[in-house]
């Protein structure tokens, strides 16, 4: 049954993610729920599904993106292993260490999109690479105790 | 802090082959996902256009009485215009021009936008059923949006002008000056690859041209606002406004060659 409604908040938050509210895009960005989704259950949950979900979360973020290479299915499952490491070897129960943990897991992630991109030969300004890689993170952050309070809901 | 037993290291390696294995083989889960997503992304589209117009409702109101007089001015424009083209028709069969073909269009509906702040790109509710391909054009009637990079069954993918891996090869209306447009991720595109004495002013017209393969000759890209000299000094650079509203766009024609 948690199993159960764990897939259907991963289906939510692709669908959230692709019809997100243009009134609620700030300065062309939005929050990447997917990723708070996958951190959170780190929190709540066992590693295991963690894990599992973490890949299911990514593998649907590649599928709607333009690129052939699964790069989000390699760094979620990535980042749930080393917060689960990080989690036994300091307290994560305190919510402001959770919210820097995603704070600091969606900056990096957001680094290593932007270096792909540079990478492609693709030419971006520097302004609009920074608000990239700034503003999605507090966004996310942001919303990161309302995805909490749900992940919380269902796996307890 | 990381010391792992032997155990932990082999789930490691079983867990990474299988994320490589399943990221290699990517293409196989788009079709399906993308025929399971398109109902709910329809209807949620469909739910956000709505409340979005009750929402917005005193904003829209304005909005449609200013469009109503841009209605009367343009419908006089259009008068003029269609002299202009009857003569220049004539004009064209005097002097023995191929008449050019007229585009035809597929009409399609927007029902998903970027994952992500790194790329920018839409998905619309017709796919390889309607007859689209990969490659295929899009444009409304405001101007060029982009050009399909991903058929399914059911959807498609655009990815639009302002991507920063889109390379459009335009000329300036005006002066045929050539460039290279590219996106930025931002509202504006950037025309690069100009010479320092090219012919190129704030409010001039970009379309595409005839050298790109890609995109047919003439759509209209957007309008020149700014033109800066890049670094080196050798050439400049022209900030380009796009003609549609990337950030708002709903329906879509696909041009089909």
């Amino acid at each position: 049954m948690k199993k159960c409604l764990l897939f259907l908040a991963v289906i939510i938050s692709v669908i959230f993610q692709l019809a997100w509210p243009d009134f609620l895009i700030f300065f062309n960005c939005k929050p990447d729920l997917l990723l708070v989704f996958t951190v959170s259950l780190v929190f709540y949950s066992d590693f295991k599904t963690a894990l599992i979900f973490g890949i299911l979360a990514g593998l649907a973020k590649d599928v709607f993106l333009p690129s052939f290479f699964a790069i989000n299915t390699i760094s979620f499952s990535l980042w749930s292993y080393l917060i689960y490491r990080l989690s036994s070897q300091i307290s994560t129960e305190n919510n402001y260490v959770r919210l820097f943990i995603v704070l600091v897991t969606v900056f990096l992630n957001n680094i290593i999109s932007g270096l792909v991109i540079l990478n492609s030969g693709s030419i971006i300004p520097v302004g609009i690479f920074l608000r990239n890689l700034i503003i999605p993170p507090v966004y996310a952050t942001a919303l990161s105790p309302l995805v909490f309070k749900i992940i919380k809901k269902i796996t307890v | 802090m990381f010391k792992l037993p032997r155990k932990t290291l082999i789930n490691i390696v079983l867990v990474s082959c299988a994320v490589f294995l399943i990221s290699h083989s990517l293409s196989c889960f788009k079709n399906s996902t993308h025929k399971i997503f398109k109902p709910q992304l329809s209807f949620i589209s469909l739910l956000k256009h709505e409340l979005e117009g009750i929402i917005f409702y005193h904003r829209n109101m304005i909005k449609a009485e200013e469009l109503g007089v841009q209605i009367e001015i343009l419908r006089s424009k259009l008068f003029d215009l269609r002299e202009i083209y009857q003569e220049n028709s004539r004009l064209k069969n005097l002097l023995g021009f191929k008449q050019k073909s007229t585009l035809r269009f597929i009409p399609a509906r927007v029902i998903g936008r970027s994952m992500d702040s790194w790329s920018s790109n839409v998905i619309i509710d017709k796919g390889k059923s309607s007859g689209i391909k990969s490659g295929m054009v899009v444009m409304n009637y405001r101007g060029l949006i982009g050009r399909i990079t991903e058929s399914t069954d059911s959807v498609s993918k655009i990815l639009l002008i302002n991507d920063p891996s889109q390379g459009i090869s335009s000329i300036v209306q005006r002066s045929r000056q050539e460039g290279l447009i590219s996106g930025t991720l931002g509202v504006n595109l950037i025309m690069r690859y100009l010479p320092f004495d090219a012919q190129i002013t704030v409010g001039d017209i970009i379309v595409t041209s005839e050298l790109s393969r890609l995109f047919p000759k003439g759509l209209l890209i957007g309008r020149v606002i700014n033109v800066e000299s890049e670094f080196s000094g050798l050439n400049r650079y022209a900030i380009v406004r796009p003609a549609v509203d990337l950030a708002n766009i709903e329906e879509v024609l696909v041009i089909i060659p």
